[in-house]
């Protein structure tokens, strides 16, 4: 336990009851705004690296202000959130690499930059990745990292599956599901103090701020979240004039998968079933596809896996 | 060699068949249409669990047949596969019901592949995030990638949850 000045402990402990005694945690940890912000700049204390960033196009509307010396988790730039994926993403890649095929890799990166296209987060500098491991499973880092795992890929039928997939990860991405998630374990271990030292003597604040390795790629989501990126993921791909019913056609396989089949054991457990996703997307459909016009499946156009 | 061609042409003309031998379960409590229109006159119920045979797809809309009746039901209202006895509709059943509360996670144990254990293990590659940032499309790219494939872009509102559910 690190020896604090009282006044602050007490306004620790205030913050404290605040998040817990809130209804929602998401809000809270977004919504404490000055308070937070100077106890989390105090409790990060200096920084020597800026997490770093790739450029983003000038037109961008995107926030790209430079990441700054300290990781604002109160509300952190787009930088910020680029840098903390990328984190996130190079641990995933270190349990399961890339598929090595060049061109696969570019194939899902047109896909899910076409679909990323009809977002309400265009410019973000999207990237798409087919992992190697016969694990069923997708995976979204803030910022726009997004993997697809080679299992999953392999029961995709068409283009219009594949643009589903991407999309609720997308979906994911632009409502930073995973990034709230790591706010508030943040603010809350800030407030709690556990962090200080850590971050005194470290200069790699956004692989820190994560926890161990790609832990937070285990972890569940709300359930509405996903149901969330659910309706996103169908809506950006039929914007992008995909036949619609690729998300659905994918839950509906995932539903038939054996769930003590190891492969789908995480994503089982990290996601609500594949039948309680179906019908929640029904219910928000309706009848809200019923005048939309075909859409495309270019199952001639999905790239085939080399084994 | 004429022989397998034959007998190639003769399962392409069969396939067809085995889809519309296609099972299925109804994921919620529906009404079945006479026609594959949401103001088409009623032509029974569909009750959630009941196992359907799929008979047509056309467009939204499925064509089922039940043991008492048969009509068309919204595609997502019917889950494929078989229907074993009272086995699997039971299990939808259960999900659809809400039996898994408001918790979070449904649990069971990862035990191979990408699991909890080998993602909270795993350490930082820089090559291979690098390799993943170096196959990034340009987004006039991927509009040239969405041309050749003739998707055409359409307005379509973000759906959001049903009225009345959680959901």
């Amino acid at each position: 336990m690190n020896i604090k000045p009282k006044a602050q402990k007490t306004l620790l402990a205030l913050l404290l009851g605040a998040l817990t005694i809130s209804p929602s945690m998401h809000s809270a940890a977004l919504d404490l705004k000055g308070v937070v912000g100077d106890t989390i700049k105090k409790e990060l204390g200096q920084s020597d690296t800026a997490p770093t960033s790739e450029p983003i196009s000038a037109t961008s509307t995107e926030n790209v202000q430079p990441a700054a010396a300290e990781f604002n988790w109160k509300n952190p730039s787009t930088a910020e959130e680029i840098a903390l994926g990328r984190e996130i993403a190079g641990n995933l890649l270190g349990a399961a690499p890339l598929v090595k095929d060049a061109e696969l890799q570019k194939y899902v990166n047109s896909v899910g930059r076409w679909v990323a296209l009809q977002s309400e987060r265009p410019d973000l500098p999207w990237r798409f990745g087919v992992i190697d491991t016969e694990d069923i499973n997708a995976f979204a880092a803030p910022g726009g990292y997004i993997m697809i795992t080679k299992g999953l890929y392999r029961k995709l039928v068409n283009e219009a599956q594949l643009a589903g997939v991407l999309g609720h990860e997308i979906g994911h991405v632009v409502m930073k599901h995973q990034l709230k998630v790591l706010q508030k374990q943040q603010l809350l271990n800030i407030g709690a103090g556990f962090l200080k030292d850590k971050y005194a003597k470290d200069n790699q604040l956004a692989g820190k701020a994560i926890g161990t390795g790609a832990e937070i790629s285990a972890r569940s989501l709300d359930k509405s979240a996903e149901f969330e990126a659910d309706r996103l993921g169908l809506s950006y791909a039929t914007r992008s004039g995909y036949e619609p019913y690729g998300l659905p056609e994918v839950l509906q396989t995932l539903g038939e998968t054996n769930k003590n089949d190891g492969s789908v054991a995480l994503l089982f457990k990290t996601h609500p079933h594949p039948d309680e996703r179906l019908v929640a997307l029904s219910n928000a459909i309706g009848s809200r596809l019923d005048k939309v016009q075909a859409g495309k499946t270019l199952e001639n156009r999905l790239y085939k896996l080399k084994d | 060699m004429k022989k397998l061609k034959m007998l190639m042409i003769g399962f392409y003309l069969l396939a067809p068949l085995a889809v519309m031998a296609e099972t299925g379960s109804a994921l919620k409590n529906d009404t079945l249409r006479k026609e594959p229109f949401a103001d088409a006159k009623s032509a029974g119920n569909l009750a959630r669990g009941e196992s359907v045979e799929i008979l047509k797809k056309q467009g939204a809309w499925l064509q089922v047949k039940t043991k008492k009746t048969s009509g068309w039901v919204r595609l997502l209202s019917v889950k494929r596969g078989a229907s074993s006895g009272g086995g699997q509709s039971a299990g939808v059943l259960a999900v659809a019901s809400g039996r898994a509360g408001t918790g979070q996670v449904v649990s069971t144990t990862g035990v191979r592949g990408l699991s909890e254990d080998a993602l909270k293990a795993a350490k930082f590659n820089e090559a291979e995030i690098s390799a993943m940032e170096s196959y990034t499309t340009s987004a006039d790219a991927a509009r040239q990638f969405a041309n050749q494939g003739q998707l055409k872009t359409t307005t379509f509102a973000n759906l959001k949850p049903a009225a009345g559910g959680a959901k």
